[in-house]
């Protein structure tokens, strides 16, 4: 049996009186691509933010990677996301006036040391080599999250997350983007959770949760 | 990377760039100005305060009544270390005559002193010393004298003697006799009212004193005392003793000048010495309150214009943050453009300030300033300081943002 990546006992995340997820437990195995479901407001946001380490649970249980994240300090966690974690956002969230290579550099800097060698095979690897000098803004909306694919993992993360990677892209490009991080997943092996509203997109997964008002409600293994 | 980074966000970003730099270029522009002036300022302020008259006092060291100092030695007091902060002095023989004029006769003070004597010091340039240069407020009706037995006879004493211009005066002392006529009438609206003055060696014949003087006042330009000027010399280290006496306490310069006269004592006149002390430091707290001002209120504008800066750049902080950057890499990017434009900020400012200082000088002190050495290193340190305490509050800022909710926006 494979060590569960992520692992929550009673994971909750409140603000205020607002309850956003209310006591769940999940394991993902190491290598799994679990896909979160459901509608705005249901948790899953919530979900990938504290996964992600990117927000702290209100109460609960949280591990990842062995690390319990609700133990961490600022700076723990910010080592932690750099460490162990890619995020891939719907809005992409370029550094405008950086070009496509030196915004994948941005990543190994925070990480350890810039190897412009290095961010250009990443770009090479979602094929962007053609379009490394280019600024975000020269760029189009599939590009663009290329480019964020890159970006996240250039420092070999063991947890590739997604905000609703392909929400602001058309068909063809949210195909090719998947794709991309299919062959990405098989080769580096990372666990993949991916935020999505769409059906279609979520069956790219191993497995797929449902969240309702901070509720799992559904679970469907769509493959081992 | 870093490079990268501040390279190109200063140059898509430019309006905000040049906003900070002016904001810290006219920080520094301005404490370069006040600085560079500041010294000049104390300067120009300490010689107009020497009219306020002497401010040392050389006496005979021996006991009341008995000594005297000798003439001769004048000339060495515009050799000491401080003599180029000696701006003048006046030697002074007392003696009490009977003088008489228009059938009045009235017992009073006749002193010999120097007018405006012309004093060739060897190796030294060329001065001229006397009453006329350290007591400039006297105001002569008439002229100075200019003979040897000419003399000014102070206010009250010429309107109880019923003398005026070209009047004869005559005085005796245990039977010397001499006469001056009465070049010009003297209101100093002091005790010298009720003397005559006449030349020095003219009352020295008559006094039978040749070559002596009853006193010396002295005018220097002087430092503000501070408690280590205060201190008893004597009580002082070697080193301390060296620092008191190269630093131009009005103590310290009146032991220089004391130890080229022989047997002379010096005194600071303190009523003097004090108020020029107080009027100084005044005027230096001003110059550094109206520096430190002008600092704030650049570090204000730095501020103002970091914060509109960093909402902007929100997005991209929240960024760095979810990709791993901890507060010092953040902390490292924003203090980084900080520098880079508050050292530009500093050396424009330092060039602007020092044109400001050179046309303040010009204009109302007519005169041209040099700019001192340290200026340089002070202007950038203050532009450092002032982007520093500017950032403050927009750093504070940008470690605060959550990622996770400005990204979700």
């Amino acid at each position: 049996m494979t060590v569960p990546t992520i692992q929550t006992a009673g994971l909750t995340k409140g603000y205020g009186d607002i309850c956003a997820l209310k006591p769940l437990d999940l394991q993902v195995a190491e290598g799994e691509w679990l896909s979160v479901m459901g509608h705005s407001g249901s948790g899953k946001s919530t979900l990938m933010n504290l996964v992600g380490g990117l927000d702290r649970p209100s109460g609960g249980s949280l591990s990842v990677g062995g690390q319990d994240l609700s133990a961490l300090s600022e700076d723990g966690l910010a080592r932690f996301r750099r460490e162990f974690v890619g995020i891939i956002f719907q809005q992409h969230h370029l550094v405008p006036y950086l070009s496509a290579v030196e915004n994948v550099m941005l990543s190994q800097y925070f990480h350890s040391v810039p190897d412009e060698a290095e961010a250009r095979l990443a770009l090479e690897r979602v094929g962007l080599g053609h379009r490394l000098k280019n600024r975000p803004g020269e760029l189009s909306g599939g590009e663009q999250q290329r480019v964020c694919i890159a970006r996240a993992i250039i420092n070999s993360p063991k947890l590739l997350l997604g905000d609703e990677p392909t929400g602001n892209l058309d068909h063809k490009s949210t195909v090719m983007v998947l794709e991309l991080l299919k062959e990405l997943r098989a080769e580096d092996r990372f666990t993949v959770v991916l935020v999505t509203h769409n059906e279609e997109v979520a069956a790219w997964g191993d497995r797929t949760i449902y969240l309702d008002d901070g509720v799992l409600v559904r679970e469907e293994r769509l493959r081992s | 990377m870093l490079f990268r980074i501040l390279k190109n966000s200063f140059l898509k970003r430019p309006k905000a760039v040049v906003l900070v730099f002016i904001s810290i270029a006219m920080g520094a522009a301005v404490a370069t100005a006040f600085l560079g002036i500041a010294g000049e300022v104390s300067h120009k302020m300490a010689l107009e305060l020497r009219s306020y008259g002497a401010n040392i006092l050389l006496e005979p060291a021996a006991v009341e009544g008995g000594g005297y100092l000798r003439e001769t030695d004048l000339p060495k007091i515009k050799t000491v270390f401080w003599k180029y902060n000696i701006t003048g002095f006046a030697p002074y023989l007392f003696g009490v005559a009977d003088l008489s004029a228009n059938g009045k006769k009235e017992r009073a003070v006749v002193s010999g002193t120097w007018f405006a004597k012309q004093l060739e010091v060897p190796g030294e340039e060329a001065s001229v010393q006397g009453i006329r240069g350290i007591a400039p407020w006297w105001e002569v009706n008439g002229r100075w004298p200019e003979g040897p037995d000419e003399a000014v006879v102070g206010a009250s004493l010429a309107k109880r003697l019923n003398v005026g211009l070209g009047s004869e005066v005559g005085a005796t002392v245990r039977g010397r006799a001499a006469r001056f006529r009465v070049a010009g009438v003297v209101t100093t609206g002091g005790f010298e009212e009720e003397q005559l003055f006449a030349p020095l060696v003219t009352v020295q014949d008559f006094l039978g004193k040749p070559g002596q003087v009853s006193r010396v006042l002295v005018s220097a330009l002087t430092v503000p005392m501070d408690d280590f000027g205060r201190k008893d010399p004597n009580s002082m280290s070697k080193d301390e003793y060296e620092k008191w006496y190269c630093t131009a306490y009005v103590t310290s310069v009146a032991k220089n000048v004391e130890e080229v006269m022989a047997g002379s004592r010096a005194k600071p006149i303190w009523q003097i010495a004090s108020a020029e002390g107080a009027l100084l430091k005044k005027l230096n707290a001003v110059m550094l309150l109206l520096t430190v001002l002008a600092l704030g209120a650049s570090a204000s504008a730095v501020s103002t214009s970091l914060m509109a800066s960093m909402a902007e750049r929100s997005s991209e902080i929240a960024l760095m943050k979810a990709m791993g950057a901890d507060r010092f890499q953040v902390a490292a990017i924003f203090l980084g453009e900080v520098l880079i434009v508050s050292t530009a900020g500093g050396f424009f400012g330092y060039l602007a300030g020092n044109q400001l200082a050179a046309l303040i000088s010009h204009s109302v002190f007519n005169s041209a300033i040099a700019s001192p050495l340290w200026l340089f290193p002070t202007a950038i340190v203050s532009a450092f300081l002032v982007a520093l305490a500017g950032s403050v509050a927009p750093l504070r800022r940008a470690l605060n943002i959550e990622a996770v909710r400005v990204l979700k926006g």
